[in-house]
This record gives structure tokens, C-alpha cells and sequence, in this order.
């Protein structure tokens, strides 16, 4: 009878959740994947229970044996597990976190548990066990749906890397078993069909198939909840407890949080809901927080694509859960701020920003954070540093105040000019596979610079064309590296026709595979009086004194710019002589050097490569420039107020 | 009446003793320049010929610093290691001098020859160290016992909000600053006892600085928060305009270089103006610490204290 109950109830599962459209008027995803999940939250041993009816659709040419699937939370078991040994530290047993399957069934009704295997694709860590695979007694046809129901219970990490609780907080993500993404051959520029199904690792982020949600959460009354999905409805039970029916459509994932200290409120941009919860002692946050996330949706609505979901949260999490601040799901983001922190401190509204752009690159496009974080997180920072310097003033983010200023875009660079790492590995890596202490610095400093610099090559408004075609094409279709340069490469030649050349590959060659530096330097200015030598007529030259100089005689001004580092980008060169004039030149930058010669009776006074610092990669911008009359002023001044300080502290401390 | 008079009578003490007040500019600018010659060297070394400098022209430009590239990493290190030795060689060089500058505001301090100023620095600097480092500890101490660790407990209860623990945070820092001004009179008081004392004997000249400043506390404290609310403008008026002022020529960079010299010599005196107040207000009102049972019993005019030369009284 309970078999014949589960074959009826799956059986309708495809029309509750493939088909019904509860929020958009139509589809945005192929939906591949769906979940409906009915959880209850026990405070007391800090788990969630719940029954999971979840489909995959194949979507291939050819029957798939297997499925796979996610046990994120299995990261958080022990300290042999891969996520921990990349993270560092130990797990003691009161901290650990796991998912248990206790009952899998398939879509006739028949026990799947004995199918399942662990197995570790990616470092064959025997003690990890965040990947499973389910071998069916019969293969998935192409364009048969696989049904699943599965009893899962889900013990939270006490220590909050993301996901946990602390006390009475909770952030709930990475929670229930999840499918990988099967992808098809061609996809991602895929050679064979296959499962892309990776371990949690510390670094890393993840990759799913757009899915529609219908989650149920019950858990005690006290608990003010928030969540990626659209509340449906909210019942009070007998029993102290309440149930919330949630809706997402079209989404990568769907994590959610409960703590009874959380202050609501709402407002709305165009034809997005927006809720921010926040701890009730924070209101003075509310205004800033969602000015900035207004600033972003109507920024990359203007220059990216539209943002299709009528609701957004976001949770600027208490200190006690500051663990899962700063991480995306969608329509659901965590923030970061505390109690009085300053306007001058734009971290708020930097991670705010942040965060919510991933809802483009990470939401609708959805690329594979495993395989290419930097196609997430690098041009989402590209996007965080552009919508920052819009709205708050070019040297406003991250610290404002009048007496120091760190600018976004700046913080990126210098993360990146500055790490000795930065030459170990190109970008085309693994998020796992980069070297200790380098994942954020390449994946997000990095990319984001060599972007800001394709920018300042190709110009602002091709910029915009080239993400506006990537949207439009790449929408809620998974795109890889070659897919995004492969649009760069046709709006650029469609924009400037072959002004860099048939295509732009050789700047991704350089920037996004090679492990090169750019630098550009400028070598030497000479101006030499051209004067009769008196040996059968050859001119020699003399250095310009000051007395030379006043005479009228002819003088040859050279400036020599050297390119030091591997990269070659074109760069512009704006040379100023002493009567005031200025003159452009442009160089291809591919030769180690090149040189400028003017004959005349002026002298080259300054000479400055790239003068609006379009070329970001460039790792030293002080040689970029020389002056034949440097201003040591500055300097002084600088440490002229420094030695005042230190005489105050000097003093103060001596009472 | 009585503040006002010390006040005052500490003000003139203070003008006085100007040779001394130049003596301890000179030699807080001496270990401050040394530490920061080479910092300049460093910095236009890395910096070269470039027209990069026109980013400094509004301020801190973390790009540029950070382009110092191998420069910056010696910096940071010269930095590091130098700002340690400085701060030690400073402090020294401020404590030694302290005994002039006390010895200099007693009422009947003798010549005010410079001879006299390092001899007065010299007999006292053993003593004045150790009252120096203990009264900083007491405050480090105060500061841990009534911020540090109450904000701390406060931040791991459960029933606390942020709220309550950041303004539980803002009172105890208040109540610290208010008690701030006390252990500056111990130290005071206490080098102030010393440097009419024979022999060095730092424990006692503390016990007698807190004998001192809990016997006259209300109008002590007043006087003291009256003396360091000068203090404190001055440093915020540094503070907010001196980093404010970004002169684009090389002489209006040497004007501010003056100007911000002449500012901390003025800080200097009313340092001075402190430790002259307080020696007035201990000669005149506090009375002497051996006669304090006998002051109890016979309360005499304080006008009349006023002029009597207490340190011969004592002594």
C-alpha cells in the first residue's frame, strides 16, 4: 500500500513542479532538475528532517545508467573529508555537520539505498563522502525523467563556514542532496556526455541545473525566517510550531535561515520585492543596505539584462553568524555589516553589491564555480568595482574617509600586483587545483584586473555590448570561458571590425591562459643638441644645458619605453615637451622596446605611458612615467606630517 | 579660586621655562627626523623620476604605495623595526626630561639656566622612569579591567543584543576616560613630590602622588580636566587640519613643516602648563604631606599659603 502511495505520489510530481509556473509567467530555465521538499528544523539536536521528491531530466542523446548527486554537508563529518583539508584546522565531533540518507526510493517505487555508492571524483579522498552515485536497475532513457524520493536528515555544523548555526541561528544551505549537472557533449565545449558532479572543496563554490522549488519548512514559532524562494503561504500548528510553504523557480539553489532576533523590511525597485533581515539593533544599516542593492539591480539591468524574479532577500547575518556573510543563492544573498559601522566603511555596501551580482553571474548564466570560478567570481568583481565607482564616486569603496581612501577597483589590483603567486598558475585552473593562498587572488583580483583592462583597450560602451550579448545569448544556459570569449570576440570585431585584429584571443592567451606580468616601462628621456662636429660634416650630440639650451639650435629629444614583462598589450604614450605641447603616440607594445625621436628646438620635458591607467595588469604604474623635473613635494610633505605624528604619539604615551 | 590661581601660576611657570620646552622639541625632533630621513630617501628612491607623484597631490594613494613593489617591503620593515626604537628613544629622552621640566615650575626653582634644566633631568630620571612606566601600566590595566574584559564578556552572552554590548562598550570607555584624569594626577603629583625630594625614592613619591590627588580629588580632577581639554583641542584641531593641508609648492610643504613644529612645541607647553599647575596647586593648596594630620586640625587660609615657600617647609 505505502509503495502504491509513492508510485501515485511521484507520478504527480512532474506536473506540481515542471510545468506549474507560480511566479514567472513562463519558464526561464529548461528545468532539468526539481525539487519539492517537505523539512522540519529541531532545535534541540540542530538537524533537519526531511522527504525529498526531486526529478532529472535527460536531456541527452544517449540512456544514462546513473545519477549523481551532492551530499555537501558530508564536507563537515570529520577532518579527513577535502573540504577540511583544504580549509585547515579540525572538526571535533560537537562542531561536525553531515547529511544521512535514510531512505532512497526511485520512481517505480523500488529501494534505490542498495545502489548507492561514495566516490570521490576529483582526489580520491576514501573519507570523503560529498559525491554519490546511484547505479538504476535500468538506464534513464533519452528524454525520460528520473524520479526520486529520498529521506535525508541533516545535522548543522556548529561552526559556520556558510552554512550552520550558532545558538539560535541558523543559515540552512548546502542541506539536501542535489544533483550534479549532466552535461551533454558540446556543452561547455564537452567532448563526451557525462556527469559534472565535483566534491566540496574549501575552494570552491558550486554548479547546479536551473531548478524549480517547492520547499515546506516547519520548525518552532519563535523563528523569523528568510529565504531564496516566495512565501506561499505560513500556518500556525498546535504544537508550538509553524509551516511555511516557499516557491523558487529557475534557481541554482535554495538555502534559508531562521533566528528569532531578525528585524524585517521591505522596499522595491521596479518590479522586484525586496527584503533585507538584519538583527533589530541595526536599523541604521537598512537605508544604506538597500540603496545598494538598488544601485546594483538598475546598474546591470541597464548594462547586463534584465533581472527576471520579482523577489530578492538578503540577510545582513548577527556577529554571532558572521560565518555566513558574504555568500550568494540567487534570489537569497548574506551581507555584512555591524552595529554603527560608519558611512566612511563602504564594506556593507561593497559586499552587498557583491553578492548581489552573482544573481547574474553565478544565478542567471550559472557557470561552473568548480571548473571556472573566475567566470563568476572575476567578472563579478569586475561588475562590483564598475557599480561601486558609479554610484559612490571613483575613490570611494572600501574606505571613504577624507584622510584615506581604497578604492574597489584599486584593492582588486593590488591584490593581485602585489602576491608572489601571481605568476604561478594561469586562470584556466580548478578552483582546488591553485596553489595555497592564490584561489581568491586569481579567481576574483586577478580576473577582475585583466578585465578592467580589456575594458581600457576595447572601451566602456563595447564592454556593456559585449555583457549584453553574453546575457542574452548565455541566459540560464551554463556558458564556459570559451563561450564568454567567444561573444567578446564577436562584439568587439562587430564594433571596431579588425582594429585588434581578426579576434581577441590573443589578449585571452595572455591575460586569461598565460601566466605572464604586464609592465610597461619608460626607459629614458634624452634631449642632445645636434651640433657640427667638424669631422666631414657628422653630427654629434651633446647633453642640453641650461646654456645650450637657450641658444637656438636644433635638439634631438628621444623617449624610450621598455616593455618589461612578458604580456604585449597596445598601450597609448602621451609625451609632453617643455613649450607645453603634448602629443599622443600609440604602440603595439610587442617589441621589448621602442623609441620616440623629435628633432626640434624643444625638449621632451615628460613622457607618460598610458595616461589614464586603462592598462590595469600593468604591476608597476610608478614606472609607467618620468619626468625630466620630478616633484619631490609630496614625498616631503607626506613625511613631514608622519614625523609629526610619531612626536605626538611619542609624547602622549610619555604622559 | 584655587584652580584658577594654580592655573595661572602654572601658565607663567610654564613661559618661563621656554629654554626647556625648546630643549625638549629639539630632542623629540631629533629621533623623529632620524626615523624619518631615510623613510623619505626610500620613498623617492622607489618613486625615481616618476610623474606617478601627481596621485600623492590629493593625498594617501594606496596604488601608488603599493607599486613601490620591493621598495615597499623595505619600507614596511624599516617601518616596523625603526617606529619600535623611535617610540623607545623618544620615550626615554621625554621621561629624562620631564625631571627638568618639573624641577623648572617649583615655585622657588632657582636660575632658570639650561645647566640647571639637565642637572634637575639627570638627578630625577631613574625615579621619573619608573613612576612613567607604572602609571602607564596602571592605565593599560585600568583600560583591560573596565573595557576589554566586561565588552568581551558582554559580547559572548546570549541575551545581549550588539546594541547593549556597543553602548555598554561607549559607558565604560567614558567611565575610563573620566578616570583617566586621576591617574594622571598620581603621576603628577607624584614626579611633582619628587622633584623637591633629596633622594630618589619612586615608590614613596606614588604613594604621596595618591595620597595627594585623593585628598584635593574634586578640585584636582576639575583642574586636570581643565588642563587636558587644552590638550585634547589642540589635538584635534592637528589632527583634523594638519592632514588637510596639501600644499602643491616646495615652500608652502616648508611652511607646513613649520607650521606643524610650532603646533607641537605649543603642545609641549601646555604640558608643561600641566606639570607647572599642578606643582602650584601642591605647593600652595595641597599642603605638605607631613603635616597632614596637623592641617586637618589647623585649616589655614590658603592666601595666606600661597606665597610661603612649602618645599623649604617640608624640607
Amino acid at each position: 500500500m505505502k509503495r502504491l502511495f509513492l508510485i501515485l505520489g511521484l507520478a504527480f510530481l512532474p506536473s506540481n513542479l515542471l510545468f506549474s509556473q507560480i511566479i514567472l509567467k513562463e519558464p526561464l530555465s529548461p528545468r532539468l532538475t526539481g525539487y519539492s521538499i517537505d523539512a522540519r528544523l529541531d532545535d534541540e539536536s540542530k538537524t533537519v528532517e526531511g522527504v525529498m521528491d526531486a526529478f532529472w531530466v535527460n536531456n541527452s542523446t544517449a540512456a544514462v545508467p546513473d545519477l549523481h548527486m551532492h551530499l555537501y554537508m558530508n564536507a563537515f563529518k570529520s577532518s579527513r573529508t577535502t573540504f577540511n583539508k583544504g580549509y585547515g584546522g579540525r572538526i571535533r565531533a560537537s562542531e561536525a555537520g553531515w547529511i544521512d540518507i535514510i531512505e532512497f526510493y526511485g520512481g517505480a517505487g523500488n529501494d534505490l539505498m542498495p545502489f548507492i555508492q561514495y566516490f570521490s571524483p576529483d582526489d580520491g579522498n576514501p573519507y570523503d563522502s560529498t559525491v554519490i552515485r546511484i547505479v538504476l536497475p535500468e538506464p534513464v532513457k533519452p528524454g525520460d525523467t528520473a524520479f526520486v524520493r529520498i529521506k535525508f536528515k541533516t545535522k548543522m555544523p556548529s561552526n559556520i563556514r556558510r552554512t550552520g548555526y550558532t545558538k539560535d541561528f541558523y543559515f540552512i544551505a548546502q542541506w539536501f542532496p542535489k544533483f550534479g549537472v549532466y552535461e551533454t557533449t558540446g556543452m561547455r565545449y564537452a567532448l563526451t556526455d557525462g556527469w559534472n558532479c565535483h566534491q566540496f572543496h574549501a575552494n570552491s563554490e558550486f554548479y547546479s541545473n536551473h531548478s524549480a522549488y517547492d520547499v515546506t519548512i516547519t520548525l518552532p514559532e519563535k523563528y523569523v525566517v528568510g529565504s531564496g524562494g516566495l512565501l506561499l503561504s505560513e500556518k500556525r500548528n498546535d504544537d508550538g510550531s509553524k509551516t511555511m510553504l516557499f516557491r523558487a523557480e529557475d534557481i541554482v539553489d535554495f538555502a534559508w535561515t531562521a533566528w528569532p532576533g531578525y528585524s524585517v523590511h521591505k522596499d522595491k525597485w521596479k518590479h522586484v520585492d525586496i527584503t533585507l533581515l538584519l538583527p533589530s539593533d541595526r536599523l541604521e544599516q537598512v537605508n544604506r543596505q538597500f540603496a545598494a542593492v538598488k544601485y546594483a539591480l538598475e546598474y546591470l539591468t541597464e548594462n547586463v539584462g534584465p533581472y527576471p524574479w520579482p523577489h530578492l532577500t538578503f540577510i545582513d547575518p548577527p556577529a554571532t553568524g558572521s560565518g555566513a556573510g558574504g555568500m550568494e543563492y540567487t534570489t537569497l544573498f548574506t551581507t555584512i555589516s555591524s552595529y554603527r559601522m560608519p558611512e566612511w566603511v563602504r564594506l556593507p555596501e561593497m559586499v552587498t553589491i557583491h553578492e548581489f551580482g552573482h544573481a547574474y553571474f553565478m544565478g542567471i548564466l550559472a557557470s561552473n564555480e568548480f571548473e571556472e570560478p573566475w567566470l563568476d567570481e572575476g567578472v563579478n568583481s569586475f561588475w562590483e568595482a564598475r557599480i561601486v565607482d558609479h554610484y559612490y564616486g571613483k575613490n570611494s569603496a572600501m574606505i571613504d574617509h577624507r584622510l584615506l581612501k581604497i578604492p574597489d577597483a584599486a584593492l582588486s589590483r593590488l591584490v593581485y600586483t602585489t602576491s608572489p603567486l601571481k605568476q604561478l598558475v594561469s586562470n584556466d585552473e580548478y578552483s582546488w587545483n591553485y596553489p595555497r593562498g592564490s584561489y581568491s587572488m586569481m579567481s576574483y583580483n586577478k580576473a577582475a584586473t585583466w578585465l578592467f583592462t580589456l575594458m581600457g583597450i576595447t572601451g566602456e560602451e563595447t564592454m556593456n555590448g559585449i555583457f549584453r550579448e553574453y546575457y542574452n545569448r548565455w541566459a540560464f544556459k551554463h556558458p564556459s570561458g570559451k563561450d564568454f570569449i567567444d561573444v567578446v570576440n564577436d562584439v568587439v570585431v562587430r564594433i571596431h571590425g579588425n582594429k585588434f585584429g581578426p579576434d581577441m584571443n590573443w589578449f585571452f592567451d595572455q591575460t586569461l591562459y598565460g601566466t605572464g606580468i604586464c609592465d610597461y616601462k619608460v626607459s629614458s628621456i634624452s634631449n642632445r643638441i645636434i651640433t657640427e662636429s667638424g669631422m666631414g660634416g657628422i653630427a654629434a650630440d651633446t647633453a642640453v644645458t641650461k646654456e645650450s639650451a637657450e641658444d637656438e639650435k636644433l635638439i634631438r629629444a628621444t623617449a624610450c619605453i621598455e616593455r618589461v614583462g612578458e604580456v604585449m598589450l597596445p598601450v597609448e604614450i602621451l609625451i609632453g615637451f617643455d613649450d607645453g605641447e603634448e602629443i599622443t603616440e600609440y604602440w603595439d607594445g610587442k617589441e621589448r622596446y621602442t623609441e620616440y625621436e623629435y628633432t626640434g628646438d624643444r625638449k621632451i620635458a615628460w613622457v607618460k605611458i598610458d595616461p589614464e591607467y586603462r592598462i590595469r595588469m600593468d604591476v608597476n604604474f610608478i614606472n609607467n612615467s618620468m619626468t625630466t623635473d620630478p616633484d619631490r613635494g609630496p614625498v616631503r610633505r607626506i613625511t613631514g606630517k608622519l614625523m609629526l605624528f610619531v612626536q605626538l604619539f611619542i609624547s602622549m604615551i610619555s604622559i | 579660586m584655587q584652580i584658577v590661581k594654580s592655573l595661572k601660576a602654572g601658565a607663567c611657570r610654564a613661559l618661563c621655562l621656554w629654554k626647556g620646552i625648546l630643549i625638549v622639541w629639539l630632542f623629540s625632533f631629533l629621533p623623529a627626523a632620524i626615523f624619518v630621513t631615510p623613510l623619505r630617501g626610500a620613498l623617492k628612491t622607489g618613486l625615481g623620476d616618476s610623474l606617478i607623484t601627481e596621485r600623492l597631490a590629493e593625498g594617501i594613494d594606496i596604488e601608488v604605495f603599493a607599486d613601490l613593489g620591493n621598495h615597499l617591503s623595505g619600507i614596511v620593515s624599516f617601518f616596523l623595526s625603526g617606529f619600535f626604537l623611535v617610540i623607545m628613544a623618544g620615550f626615554l629622552l621625554n621621561v629624562f626630561f620631564a625631571g627638568g621640566l618639573f624641577g623648572g615650575v617649583r615655585e622657588y626653582a632657582g636660575s632658570s639656566r639650561l645647566s640647571d634644566f639637565f642637572k634637575e633631568s639627570a638627578r630625577n630620571f631613574w625615579s621619573f622612569l619608573v613612576i612613567t612606566i607604572l602609571i602607564n601600566l596602571m592605565i593599560i590595566g585600568l583600560a583591560i579591567i573596565l573595557i576589554l574584559i566586561p565588552v568581551s564578556v558582554i559580547m559572548q552572552s546570549d541575551t545581549i543584543s550588539e546594541g547593549a554590548a556597543y553602548n555598554s562598550g561607549m559607558i565604560l570607555t567614558g567611565v575610563f576616560l573620566l578616570l583617566m584624569p586621576l591617574f594622571l594626577l598620581v603621576a603628577d603629583y607624584s614626579r611633582a613630590w619628587q622633584a623637591t625630594q633629596e633622594r630618589q625614592s619612586c615608590f614613596k613619591a606614588i604613594g604621596e602622588g595618591f595620597t595627594l590627588t585623593f585628598r584635593n580629588i574634586l578640585r584636582s580632577w576639575l583642574m586636570m580636566v581643565v588642563l587636558l581639554l587644552f590638550q585634547i583641542l589642540l589635538s584635534l584641531l592637528i589632527l583634523k587640519f594638519i592632514p588637510e593641508i596639501r600644499p602643491a609648492s616646495g615652500f608652502g610643504v616648508f611652511l607646513l613643516f613649520l607650521l606643524s613644529q610650532a603646533l607641537f612645541i605649543i603642545r609641549i607647553l601646555l604640558r608643561t602648563w600641566r606639570y607647572g599647575t599642578v606643582t602650584a596647586f601642591r605647593e600652595n593648596y595641597a599642603g605638605p604631606i607631613s603635616t597632614i594630620s596637623q592641617k586637618k586640625q589647623m585649616p589655614v587660609e590658603p592666601e595666606q599659603v600661597f606665597s610661603q615657600p612649602q618645599d623649604q617647609a617640608e624640607y
